[in-house]
């Protein structure tokens, strides 16, 4: 136990250390948070549905919880039901066999509801479009209102994705 | 020394050949085609590699070919034994369970029918959203044929009948952030009697995506078959256009190939660890280790400019040097990770919180890893010797020197300690590599791919090997990919693993075994 604490102690804060090396997060993450408090009392709750991507786009979802990151100080929240959700995050391109539960998925999340796409093949299909197997993309299927690029997409541009969100719904 | 080993069933086959200097190709007849498996799998003691099927119906042979690829492992040999099929083949997989999901596949994809199978239900295309004839891989079904979306019958699950038995259902979509996924889990008690998983709901038609590209095109798909293994899966097919194509790379891009591939296997490795603290509600050790995850992808951003390292491989060689700078930059990161690593490793082993939920949960027994043919961490946990950089060798893996450890228990600890000596493994071959990495060019201009040929390609991804089965038309162009991802062997050990288990460790063993569903699913 006591070595725990050492160790803890030793390392410091992580987060903090970020600004002197990542200052983008810190100066996106504080915007972030002032339209979180501002229009969602704090909490902003994101369902994440995986509807047919390569699990890079997951890979880099997920590191947005770790220490560099640590998305939920500016009130970001990946929660486990739709009907926690304010908003709906769909990766990879939308394949028939998927097609059914994400349409569940989405009309789940009570309205008014934002849809963000992560990742190049979510809106569209990408590189799978065409396919027998995929119904492209969510484009035509649901109302996209934020379509945040890469292939990946780093956590950064998550972060500023999901401020570009909020900075269009609620003015700058 | 292949004339030696098949000398018991020199009766059995028709004749055998080289196609290249490790891939001996068996010809046999559909009758004895069961007794050469079962020496191949049973006495001489294979490994179920992959198994392609092949429409040749349009270039020369007018029927299906199917080909069932033993790996080896005492020397480094693959037996390919070919199969001629028109309609209808011999199912093996009561023999060989190995079998049972490729026998399926091919099945869905082909329309051959496996005679005697025993679980004929389909496996890829789910009934629910697909017409049951169709068949994509065939060769004259068009890639934007788009059917109705409706359903076209039922799925059946197996069910698990008796008193106080009841059900719990999980998925396709999960609480986290994870792929999607089916799970039936049928309990008397809290105690798990059955376990049926379904995938394939990410299926995205890869393999027919392939089908008439270039060499080159291909380059794009197969990073984004499993995102986490992005490098591993381009490296296997990469290694086999090269080998097709007779294309030599250069000695210093084989030492950086090993260099990005033991980055990758080192930032899954941390990743997987992270996880199961997580999932074991060890929150201080999980973040200490997402750090050092996060670390090992800063580190490669830093050297190639993309957290996966996705564009560093080009067909004859890579595409990014190391430069002094860069290469102190690694040693100093790794220095920082192996500290680090060596601190929360004494940690796991001191604290009987974490050891109490690890020890004895979710075993595996050997005859179940080797009747499946299980791969990677989920082989050597239970004991099974699997590591293709061993078995045979590529790059400059027979020069290196590192453990590849197996351990006995087949539980989730046993695989948590896999990935510890796996860590470690890494750290020292990238060490190795940067000591001896000889000057020179990175890249040599590749040869044209010959017309009608076929070769496997091999990288050994941090689930175990990868396989691409490639074959050229009669153009040089890409007539036939089939991609195996170690996840595809892994997946039905999982059922064996939370047998007598309660539901609550399920998390636990599924992130010990922590499979690639969209590598499966393709």
């Amino acid at each position: 136990m006591f070595r725990i604490f050492k160790e803890r102690f030793k390392e410091g804060i992580k987060a903090e250390e970020l600004k002197i090396r990542d200052e983008n997060v810190e100066i996106l993450g504080k915007q972030l948070k002032e339209k979180i408090d501002k229009y969602f009392q704090g909490s902003f709750a994101i369902r994440e549905v995986d509807s047919g991507s390569c699990n890079a786009c997951e890979y880099e979802i997920s590191a947005l919880s770790n220490p560099y990151y640590d998305i939920e100080r500016f009130g970001v929240k990946f929660v486990a039901s739709p009907k926690h959700a304010d908003a709906i995050m769909i990766t990879g391109c939308l394949t028939r066999n998927m097609y059914e539960a994400m349409m569940k998925a989405y009309e789940n999340v009570p309205n008014p509801k934002f849809v963000i796409a992560v990742g190049d093949c979510a809106l569209d299909g990408g590189i799978f479009k065409g396919s027998y197997a995929v119904m492209d993309g969510i484009k035509d299927k649901l109302p996209v209102d934020i379509w945040i690029k890469g292939c990946p997409p780093e956590p950064i541009d998550i972060i500023s994705g999901l401020l570009m969100l909020l900075n269009q719904k609620f003015g700058e | 020394m292949v004339e030696e080993l098949l000398k018991p069933i020199k009766d059995l086959i028709a004749d055998y050949s080289f196609n290249t200097k490790n891939e001996i190709v068996i010809r046999t007849s559909d009758f004895n085609l069961a007794k050469v498996s079962q020496y191949l799998f049973r006495d001489l003691d294979c490994e179920l590699a992959t198994v392609i099927a092949t429409d040749d119906r349009f270039s020369d042979d007018c029927c299906f070919t199917i080909r069932y690829v033993y790996s080896y492992h005492k020397k480094n040999v693959f037996f390919i034994v070919e199969n001629k099929v028109k309609e209808r083949f011999n199912s093996l997989a009561n023999i060989i369970p190995a079998l049972n999901w490729y026998e399926r596949e091919i099945r869905d994809m082909f329309g051959l029918v496996p005679l005697n199978h025993p679980d004929p239900r389909p496996l890829v295309l789910f009934p629910e959203n697909f017409p049951p004839d169709l068949h994509p891989l065939r060769k004259d079904f068009d890639i934007k044929t788009r059917p109705e979306l409706k359903s076209y019958g039922k799925y059946e699950y197996k069910e698990v009948e008796g008193e106080g038995v009841f059900n719990i259902l999980v998925g396709p979509i999960h609480a986290g952030i994870i792929e999607p996924g089916h799970f039936r889990f049928s309990l008397a008690g809290e105690h798990v009697l059955q376990l049926e998983i379904r995938h394939f709901w990410k299926h995205r038609g890869v393999e027919k995506l392939a089908e008439g590209k270039t060499a080159e095109e291909i380059l794009e798909i197969v990073p984004r078959v499993s995102g986490d293994h992005s490098y591993a899966h381009t490296l296997a097919y990469v290694q086999a256009i090269e080998k097709l194509s007779n294309t030599e790379i250069p000695e210093r891009a084989k030492y950086l190939r090993v260099l990005f591939a033991e980055l990758e296997r080192l930032m899954c490795n941390l990743n997987d660890v992270a996880w199961l603290f997580q999932d074991v509600a060890y929150s201080f050790g999980a973040q200490g280790m997402f750090i050092l995850k996060e670390e090992v992808m800063r580190l490669n951003k830093a050297l190639t400019g993309n957290r996966f390292n996705k564009n560093v491989l080009k067909i004859g060689g890579v595409s990014v040097d190391l430069n002094q700078e860069k290469v102190n930059l690694i040693i100093d990161k790794l220095g920082f990770i192996a500290d680090k690593f060596e601190f929360y490793k004494k940690i796991i082993f001191d604290s009987a919180s974490i050891l109490d939920r690890f020890e004895t949960t979710g075993r595996i027994l050997y005859e179940t890893v080797k009747e499946l043919s299980c791969v990677g961490y989920t082989a050597r946990a239970s004991g099974l010797k699997s590591d293709i950089r061993k078995e045979h060798p590529y790059l400059i893996y027979d020069k290196l020197t590192f453990t590849s450890q197996t351990f006995e228990e087949g539980d989730c600890f046993a695989r948590l300690k896999c990935r510890l000596s796996d860590i470690e493994d890494s750290i020292s071959i990238i060490k190795e590599v940067l000591a001896d990495l000889p000057d020179g060019e990175i890249f040599t201009q590749p040869n044209p791919l010959p017309a009608n040929r076929w070769t496997l390609g091999y990288s050994e991804g941090q689930r175990g090997n990868i396989m691409y089965f490639v074959k050229t038309d009669k153009e040089g162009k890409i007539d036939r990919l089939k991609i195996r991802d170690p996840s595809f062997n892994n997946w039905q050990a999982i059922q064996w693993a939370v047998l007598g288990d309660i539901v609550a460790d399920f998390p636990l063993v599924n992130k010990s075994l922590n499979l690639s569903y969209a590598g499966t699913d393709l």
